[in-house]
């Protein structure tokens, strides 16, 4: 694998992407640096499914530039070799074979490490003989990264990957694609409704709501720049400079917030750490507004 | 990407050849008959002389077979449009199998020109088949009949099925890029294709090299050699006319011997009130006597005989180059607004 830095493995300036009169995505501006395994977290309909798609050439956008591993995305087959992508729900063709499938990788990619396929393929324990179409869906999402991930691509983009499992096949799923990443010394970009995954895998973060990024960053740093504030009523409507209130909630003497700063603040006010969840659920109620707040069901689950 | 476009279209292909297979068998049944009954009707003829009886009773025995036939041969482009052409893209759509296949390390562009050559050449193999079989076992009826530029019989005899079918195909596949869902992108390649198997014959075929030009003497005999006299519109002229120099592609005003028109007034008159001669000659007995005595002429423009080859690669061609626009047009298109 190339250990060439010099550019990042997403860079998206301005990038918006309207499906007719619908904005999937708008002014979307990114630099990911690359060795992370990155979680895309958002709601349903937030507009993770179209920056994936975005990022692997499926769609294209209708403003703005992007670039993946420093080139536009599809733009030729060295650079899709470079790039494996799991759609959502997993797509494989019905009526070929397991078989079939590694066939059609081993043909299609010149980068295709076949000793990879078939052990993995041994691992999960697919039958080469079977249709496609038989596959449980964990199976299939099993065949589905296999496909991926055997062409050796330096970024691997997985689209709601574990949502059609189960919690315990999900459970593997995950294992391996850890596993799988490691192995190829590889980037990873994973998007999940379930901020559960995402925590236990990644170590970058996105937060997509309401069709824009609302925060991105590397999950260590996320949290040393966040915190929860407890301060007297009425002394958070002017948070003093190099602080921003991220989402506010109020009792009648007391203000609970989370904010983004440096850490400064007056005396009287408490700080606590704050966990991811709490980080994420913040922006999220922000981009929600106070209509449809968002709620982290007890799974982890964010919906609305 | 040759296999692959090959594993996909396995299942097509064999009910493909299935259907070619039985298409064939009585193909070449027919061909055997038709010749069997040939030899018969041979030996009827007078040792020496005209041959023309027996021949014709030859060929209008298999006229009510071969002409539809050639129109079971003319709907194969457009069936083919349907079933092979509308799919391709479509059906990837709609499974969402075109997000697995577009991330491997082949190019939208690449993967649907190998698709398009690997199932656009077996299009051409299976209207090539039929249609230089038909064109093999109706041969003795085309060569009694000389009747090889008639609408339907052209575009089912040699090239023209072959370039057809390339064209449907890819047709099918252009519209299920735009349309995008497979059932409206069947109907609608059907459509469109039958529109252009009308349109081309009665409008651009015979266009395709300038005409020659003769004028014919509307004798008594020539008259009756008219499939019918008069227009809907009253208008004086002589339709179904056939000439023994060409495909007649147009027929001018019936003309007198000063080059003026004749008038709508005369015709009427020798049409309704023909003085009683006594003519027996032909459908039109008395008329064609009464009309005949105008010296009329008709300036008839036509395509010669000799043409034929040349007609056959112009139409294949202009069906061909089509096919070609909608393959660049195709390929821009998918490498730009993908989904």
């Amino acid at each position: 694998m190339t250990s060439d830095d010099s550019y990042p493995i997403l860079h998206a300036e301005g990038v918006t992407k309207r499906y007719g009169a619908r904005t999937a995505l708008e002014d979307c501006n990114l630099t990911i640096p690359r060795g992370r395994v990155i979680g895309l977290v958002g709601p349903n309909g937030a507009g993770k499914s179209t920056l994936l798609q975005l990022a692997c050439g499926l769609v294209t956008p209708s403003e703005g530039t992007l670039r993946v591993l420093g080139e536009t995305p599809a733009a030729n087959a060295a650079h899709l070799a470079k790039v494996g992508f799991v759609a959502q729900d997993t797509p494989v063709y019905a009526n070929f074979s397991v078989g079939d499938h590694l066939k059609m990788g081993a043909r299609l990619n010149p980068t295709w490490d076949q000793g990879l396929a078939e052990r993995r393929i041994a691992q999960v324990g697919l039958n080469y003989k079977q249709k496609a179409g038989r596959l449980s869906g964990g199976q299939r999402a099993q065949l589905a990264l296999t496909l991926a991930a055997a062409k050796r691509p330096e970024l691997l983009m997985f689209d709601e990957p574990a949502a059609a499992l189960d919690p315990l096949a999900r459970d593997g799923f995950l294992r391996n694609l850890v596993e799988f990443v490691t192995e190829l010394n590889a980037s990873a970009i994973l998007s999940s409704r379930l901020l559960g995954d995402v925590e236990r895998v990644c170590n970058y973060l996105i937060v997509l709501c309401a069709s824009r990024v609302q925060v991105a960053g590397d999950v260590p740093d996320l949290l040393n720049t966040h915190y929860r504030i407890v301060a007297p009523r009425g002394e958070l409507d002017h948070p003093p400079a190099g602080m921003e209130v991220i989402r506010a909630q109020h009792t009648d003497r007391w203000t609970t917030a989370v904010v983004r700063g440096d850490g400064s603040r007056p005396a009287t006010w408490t700080i606590k750490p704050i966990h991811l969840e709490g980080l994420v659920l913040a922006y999220m109620t922000r981009a929600m507004g106070v209509a449809g707040q968002p709620l982290m069901t007890s799974s982890g689950e964010v919906g609305r | 990407m040759i296999w692959m476009s090959w594993r996909q279209f396995r299942g097509q292909a064999i009910v493909g050849g299935a259907v070619v297979a039985v298409l064939a068998a009585y193909l070449i049944y027919l061909g055997l008959d038709i010749r069997g009954s040939y030899q018969t009707y041979l030996a009827q003829c007078p040792d020496a002389g005209d041959c023309s009886g027996p021949m014709g009773q030859f060929s209008l025995d298999y006229e009510n077979t071969l002409l539809p036939l050639a129109g079971v041969l003319g709907l194969v482009p457009g069936v083919l449009g349907m079933f092979w052409g509308a799919p391709l893209i479509t059906r990837e759509l709609e499974n969402g199998t075109q997000r697995l296949v577009w991330n491997q390390s082949v190019t939208r562009r690449r993967w649907l020109l190998i698709k398009l050559l690997v199932v656009g050449l077996a299009c051409m193999v299976v209207a090539g088949t039929a249609s230089m079989l038909l064109t093999w076992a109706a041969a003795p009826v085309d060569d009694v009949a000389n009747n090889r530029f008639s609408t339907v019989l052209f575009g089912a005899r040699f090239l023209p099925p072959i370039a057809y079918a390339a064209f449907a195909f890819v047709l099918g596949t252009v519209i299920g890029l735009l349309v995008r869902r497979m059932v409206p992108t069947m109907a609608l390649t059907l459509v469109v294709f039958v529109i252009f198997q009308f349109l081309v014959p009665n409008l651009v075929r015979p266009h395709l090299l300038p005409p020659e030009h003769l004028s014919k003497q509307m004798t008594v005999s020539a008259i009756n050699e008219a499939r019918s006299l008069g227009s809907i519109t009253g208008a004086p002229v002589l339709n179904g006319l056939t000439i023994p120099e060409g495909w007649i592609t147009d027929v001018g005003a019936l003309t007198q011997a000063d080059g003026k028109p004749l008038s709508a007034k005369t015709f009427d008159d020798c049409y309704m009130n023909a003085p009683k001669t006594g003519a027996t000659e032909g459908p039109y007995g008395d008329i064609a006597v009464c009309l005949a005595k105008h010296d009329l002429h008709v300036d008839i423009a036509y395509q010669p005989w000799n043409r034929y080859w040349a007609f056959q690669l112009l139409e294949s061609g202009c069906y061909l180059l089509l096919t070609g626009l909608l393959v660049l047009f195709a390929l821009r298109r998918i490498q730009r607004r993908p989904a």
